[in-house]
């Protein structure tokens, strides 16, 4: 089963402002299960990716919070999920591009972010 | 000592009121900025006031002036970005009791008074003027430049803060509430962003000169590019992120075709100017910079939102205002540092100016050509909101620190710096100061 990751940044990740509860050792877990991966943030595109480069982590995108139909015009996947922490710019464009949504803290606890599931 | 709002006889509102009767006989010189932060965190030493005493120091550190000389103090009372404490919500009494206090609970952390800043400063002994100029540090500027050169003060410090609290900004505050009193029942009942109304006015411009909000990138570049050369900025001190073309074109839009990026990013900050007599400056730590002239704008728009028609008719009335007072002419331009938050009403501001002799319509051409500050046409050395967020200060530290011949590697080199423009906020109503290497 492929799935796609969508990462909030600021409020979501361990580096953002402020930081959020996922680390990048999480991110690091689902990206060595295959999973396809990147960053859906307010930040500058270029920001994103350095954001990754910095931390040697390797992406499948970058956008803008209002991109997420065009990853999921862009990917095949079984499971399209979004992670975030703003009703409005996070949960609504979610679902509204036919993602499913977890705040951070469900991240966390959710057995894709553990190490034997 | 109770602080009045500054009268309307302070300021340079109309067209024929010849040479400002100061010219050349203020100066600015000590400038004081206090570290940025996106948002406050609760601490004492962190509160809108606690920053604020900092910027106060530092400007009369920079001047070299002996605290118990300043007689006077400008203040701008209001500090939000659209955040505001919310109703009900506990007071942070351990910060509160960190400060000498005024009636206000809250002052010092979403206010300012000009009281609360002398009680909790007693290095200011002989303080004997204080008055505010409301909204902008533009506005406290005319009314400082005036204060001095009327004689009511002779060493005089100036100041605007700005806090952001945790949360959304516009929405809490009047905008919380079951009823919105008076015109913002009509401008703001129906929730559009803050920029909506420049937005309006941009879409109207591209579409009578045939231009696009592409052709906004390459301002927004050089801005960003400024501003991360301005070590006081936020952008420079916590995200020093370039703002490319492919990062500006994709980011989403707020009230389009205005960007997130078109719009300012609200931080908490503090800035602060030590302005004397262009006597007594000659014996103080930084070489003055002298105020040619200020002038302001109060009209008022015969609607909700100013027209595309009201915005040039006004701007060109501020540009001829500047340069009356000052008895200056564009051509004596250095560089300009109109405001810009929001950047689409940047160029109204500049064509209003015929800066480098462009008129309306013809400012996104020119953000094609070189606008650096290694080029011939130097534009918002400052980088301004987009190149260190909001705070309407930049562009005037800017000025100060460009004609001191201290910018640092923000330093215009493609002119020579001698005369400069700064003020705003909006195309209509607005304040402005020129300032000047020398005094005439």
């Amino acid at each position: 089963m492929t799935v796609l990751i969508s990462f909030d940044i600021d409020g979501t990740l361990e580096v953002g402002d402020p930081p959020g509860p996922l680390t990048m050792d999480m991110v690091r877990l689902v990206r060595d299960k295959d999973f396809l991966i990147g960053s859906c943030s307010d930040r500058t595109l270029s920001a994103q990716r350095a954001i990754w480069a910095d931390h040697d982590i390797e992406v499948d995108f970058v956008v803008g919070k209002h991109m997420l139909p065009d990853v999921k015009a862009q990917f095949e996947a079984d499971v399209y999920l979004h992670i975030g922490d703003r009703e409005d710019l996070d949960r609504q464009y979610a679902l509204k591009a036919g993602f499913d949504f977890l705040w951070p803290d469900e991240a966390v606890a959710h057995p894709h972010f553990q190490a034997d599931s | 000592m109770t602080t009045p709002t500054a009268p309307d006889a302070m300021y340079r509102n109309d067209e024929g009121l010849g040479i400002w009767e100061h010219r050349g006989k203020v100066a600015a010189v000590g400038v004081g900025h206090a570290p940025t932060s996106r948002r406050w965190d609760g601490r004492p030493e962190t509160c809108v006031g606690a920053i604020t005493i900092d910027a106060l120091r530092k400007a009369i550190d920079d001047a070299g002036v002996p605290p118990d000389q300043i007689d006077g103090l400008v203040v701008v009372p209001v500090t939000t970005t659209g955040a505001f404490w919310e109703a009900g919500k506990p007071l942070p009494m351990d910060v509160i009791q960190s400060f000498q206090q005024t009636d206000d609970p809250l002052d010092g952390i979403a206010k300012l008074s000009a009281e609360w800043l002398l009680a909790n400063m007693p290095e200011l002994t002989n303080v004997k003027f204080t008055m505010y100029g409301p909204g902008c540090m533009s506005n406290a500027l005319n009314v400082t430049a005036q204060a001095v050169g009327d004689g009511l003060t002779h060493t005089c410090l100036v100041v605007k803060s700005w806090h952001n609290f945790e949360g959304r900004y516009y929405q809490g505050g009047a905008n919380a509430g079951d009823a919105l009193p008076g015109t913002p029942a009509i401008t703001q009942l129906w929730g559009g962003p803050a920029s909506y109304s420049t937005a309006l006015q941009f879409a109207e411009y591209c579409r009578k000169y045939g231009k696009t909000h592409d052709m906004m990138a390459p301002f927004m570049e050089n801005s960003r590019r400024n501003g991360l050369r301005f070590p006081e900025g936020y952008w420079a001190q916590h995200r020093p992120e370039e703002l490319g073309p492919e990062d500006y074109l994709a980011s989403r839009w707020i009230a389009k075709p205005a960007n997130l990026f078109d719009n300012d990013i609200p931080i908490m900050m503090s800035g602060a100017y030590l302005f004397s007599t262009a006597e007594r400056a000659q014996d103080m730590k930084q070489p003055p910079v002298y105020i040619l002239n200020h002038a302001s704008s109060n009209t008022r728009p015969r609607s909700l939102v100013p027209t595309l028609d009201e915005v040039e008719a006004d701007t060109a009335r501020t540009g001829r205002k500047i340069y009356e007072g000052a008895g200056i002419t564009a051509d004596d331009l250095s560089f300009e540092n109109m405001y810009d938050g929001f950047s689409l009403f940047h160029q109204f501001h500049l064509e209003g100016l015929g800066y480098r002799g462009i008129g309306f319509g013809d400012a996104l051409d020119f953000y094609q050509t070189d606008i650096s500050i290694e080029g011939p046409n130097p534009v918002s050395p400052s980088g301004g909101n987009v190149g260190s967020g909001r705070s309407r200060v930049w562009m005037h530290t800017d000025c100060i620190q460009q004609l001191q011949g201290r910018a640092g590697a923000r330093q215009v080199t493609g002119v020579k710096p001698e005369v400069g423009v700064s003020g705003g906020p909006m195309p209509l109503g607005g304040n402005y100061t020129v300032w000047s290497a020398s005094p005439d």
